[in-house]
């Protein structure tokens, strides 16, 4: 077990960067989860820090050993393959075991002993004779997880790990991927794309856009405090609502609305974007107005997912999303009242996008240029 | 649907037929009825003019024959020093250039360059580098001997064994581009990640080849193996007789050099077809043997 360290990571491929100055900590022990769409340089940093792709510039420190320009067989690090990446020819048992029989300084009975035990763990001891064109995708990917327990490594590398397996298995994966995390305390870095394994899994979530970190913190905070747009608008499905609103004397106004911001009363930053959750939002009907003013909007489409009723309406030509109860009657063409919670309101920079202002009276932003 | 109309694509059979007949013609004329002559002449005693049946006379001659049961000997050490020596040194060679990430065609196409040659210029080529007093590779080796202190003669137009090795040295030097087109084109379908797996595992090079690689690609390398061997037992023919014809003292003659030489330059017909029956049932029964030994090995998907 031990902590990694990114100190100033680049990565260039000709002449695109992929990854660019980035800078991270993970704590020993930790589970962090790195997201963010593709291309984003996610699974570049997976692979820098494994040693399968070399770094441009910077240092790579695991254990406090830099580990920069080490063999990817000497750094202390298993992983594990989007599409499991298991040899076709040999039995499970044999996946597991291959690499410590190569490197000669491992007992017959300690080989043994180590595939049994990660064999009990994963379950998957009936399968050990089998080889993977004999296994389904969930088996393989165990299997393929029971290789990377073997090595006993310092830190664990899953690169979307379970972006093969159907969805009914990949929550039930999820679910024994934070078990197999809690009991075996193994330092662990998570690539994926999907943002609901990144908020159930991780400790902590670094979100990536262009090669640039975005934000780290916890997948709460990442939710209720994004950092930036981007952020807020990557995290959350469905997608955070943005309006451009013009802010003076703490009041956000739209053609449409106003609606003054809590605690915000001399926060005149001129044209920016408010942000607000489709869940944030409701149908005035629906529960006691929070709300200091409700306004109208015209439906345009109804998506009924079951748990709830999602509603893109129209505002002064301006669209967005509404999370409302389910089992309503709502056409398209309706008119609708909507009320709004005033502490999940997010207030974003027009040109930078980055954060100015979160309602949440929990928030310790204090963006630069700002006078309250 | 019944079980006929799925298939039937010609109005009547008649132009199934006719569509069918130029190749039919070829066959027949090219393939079979040349096959069953050569039986029926096996059994007969032949002159230029004239022919007349023997029963199994060739047969008996032929397996008490000091020079075919050489021959038959010569065969099978060349067919086995070619297979084996062109599939492990291309393997080596593939494994390089699969590995290499500079240049990579400018390799390539170096490595496949001796097959694009007909096998008599290669034949010729391998010729005149190693032709004893003027070849710039016997010149070489001889100069290498000589700083070991060797007096190295190299004339392979009068030893038996140098004559055998400068031979299978030419086959398997052709054969290379073949069998690498190949293994490199195997190696390339094997998936990226199993290559990382095997990085980040810690396997050694050799381990990686043998371990991973090789069974990954049987089923291309008994392909290829049963290439090899049909090319070593006929179409190395022009190599043999560009380079040795046969010689010196039947070292190098191989069971098809020596049935063309019993056919067309003694012209006994007879004899010469019962060789080519007997080079036939030996191919085909090694070919079994090779496909059902391999079967068990190769790895299919």
């Amino acid at each position: 077990m031990a902590e990694i360290q990114l100190e100033n990571i680049t990565k260039r491929f000709d002449d695109v960067v992929a990854v660019k100055d980035l800078n991270l900590e993970v704590k020993d022990g930790e589970f962090i989860v790195v997201v963010g769409p593709s291309g984003c340089g996610k699974s570049t940093t997976l692979r820098m820090i494994s040693g399968l792709e070399s770094v441009s510039e910077g240092t790579i420190r695991i254990g406090g050993v830099d580990v920069t320009g080490q063999e990817p067989s000497d750094r202390g690090i298993a992983m594990v393959f989007q599409n499991y990446a298991l040899y076709p020819h040999m039995t499970a048992k044999r996946n597991m075991t291959f690499g410590m029989n190569s490197a000669g300084s491992f007992t017959d009975e300690e080989i043994e002993e180590r595939a049994m035990s990660a064999a009990e763990i994963l379950n998957i001891t009936d399968l050990l004779d089998r080889k993977p064109g004999a296994l389904s995708g969930g088996e393989r990917q165990r299997v393929a997880l029971g290789r990377a327990i073997c090595r006993d490594p310092q830190v664990f590398l899953m690169d979307e790990p379970l972006s093969n397996l159907d969805a009914k298995l990949r929550v039930q994966m999820r679910a024994e991927l934070a078990k197999l995390h809690d009991e075996l305390g193994t330092t662990t870095v998570y690539v994926t794309h999907d943002q609901t394994e990144a908020m159930t899994l991780g400790d902590r979530v670094v979100v990536l856009d262009g090669g640039q970190l975005q934000q780290v913190d916890s997948p709460q905070r990442l939710y209720d405090f994004p950092e930036n747009r981007f952020v807020a608008e990557f995290i959350g499905d469905p997608a955070m609502n943005m309006i451009a609103v013009d802010v003076a004397d703490g009041t956000a106004s739209h053609p449409a609305f106003t609606i003054p911001l809590p605690d915000a009363d001399s926060l005149s930053v001129g044209s920016s974007v408010l942000g607000v959750r489709p869940e944030d939002l409701y149908l005035a009907d629906e529960r006691e107005a929070t709300s200091p003013e409700t306004f109208e909007a015209t439906v345009s489409v109804t998506e009924p997912l079951g748990d709830s009723l999602l509603l893109h309406g129209q505002i002064e030509g301006h669209e967005f999303k509404i999370q409302a109860q389910p089992r309503r009657t709502i056409t398209p063409g309706d008119t609708v009242e909507l009320g709004y919670d005033p502490d999940r309101l997010h207030l974003f920079d027009r040109d930078t996008g980055e954060a100015i202002y979160h309602s949440d009276p929990a928030v310790s932003v204090t963006p630069p240029g700002v006078t309250q | 649907m019944s079980e006929q109309s799925a298939r039937e694509v010609f109005t009547n059979n008649k132009e199934a037929v006719l569509l069918l007949l130029p190749t039919l013609l070829v066959i027949v004329v090219f393939l079979y009825w040349p096959a069953i002559d050569t039986f029926r002449l096996s059994f007969f005693q032949t002159s230029l003019t004239s022919e007349r049946f023997a029963g199994t006379y060739n047969y008996i001659r032929l397996f008490t024959s000091g020079s075919y049961q050489n021959s038959l000997l010569v065969t099978f050490g060349f067919g086995f020093v070619v297979v084996a020596g062109s599939m492990l040194l291309s393997l080596f060679i593939s494994f390089m250039l699969y590995e290499v990430d500079r240049f990579t065609s400018i390799y390539l196409i170096t490595a496949i360059w001796p097959y694009a040659l007909p096998p008599a210029v290669a034949g010729l080529v391998l010729l005149f580098l190693l032709q004893p007093d003027l070849g710039i590779l016997t010149y070489w080796i001889r100069s290498l001997g000589a700083v070991f202190g060797l007096d190295l003669g190299l004339d392979w137009r009068t030893s038996g064994p140098l004559a055998f090795t400068v031979v299978s040295i030419t086959a398997i030097w052709k054969q290379l581009g073949y069998n690498i087109i190949f293994m490199v084109a195997a190696m390339n379908n094997i998936p990226n990640t199993i290559d990382e797996a095997a990085q980040l595992d810690g396997i050694s090079r050799t381990n990686r080849l043998f371990k991973i690689y090789v069974p990954l690609m049987s089923p291309t390398l008994v392909f290829l193996v049963v290439i090899n061997t049909i090319y070593a037992f006929f179409a190395t023919f022009p190599i043999i007789d560009l380079m040795t014809s046969g010689g010196p003292g039947g070292a190098t003659n191989i069971l098809i050099y020596k049935l063309f030489i019993d056919a067309f330059e003694n012209f006994n017909l007879g004899y010469a077809a019962a060789q080519s029956l007997v080079l036939f049932l030996v191919v085909g029964v090694l070919m079994y043997i090779q496909l059902r030994v391999t079967d068990r090995y190769a790895h299919y998907g």
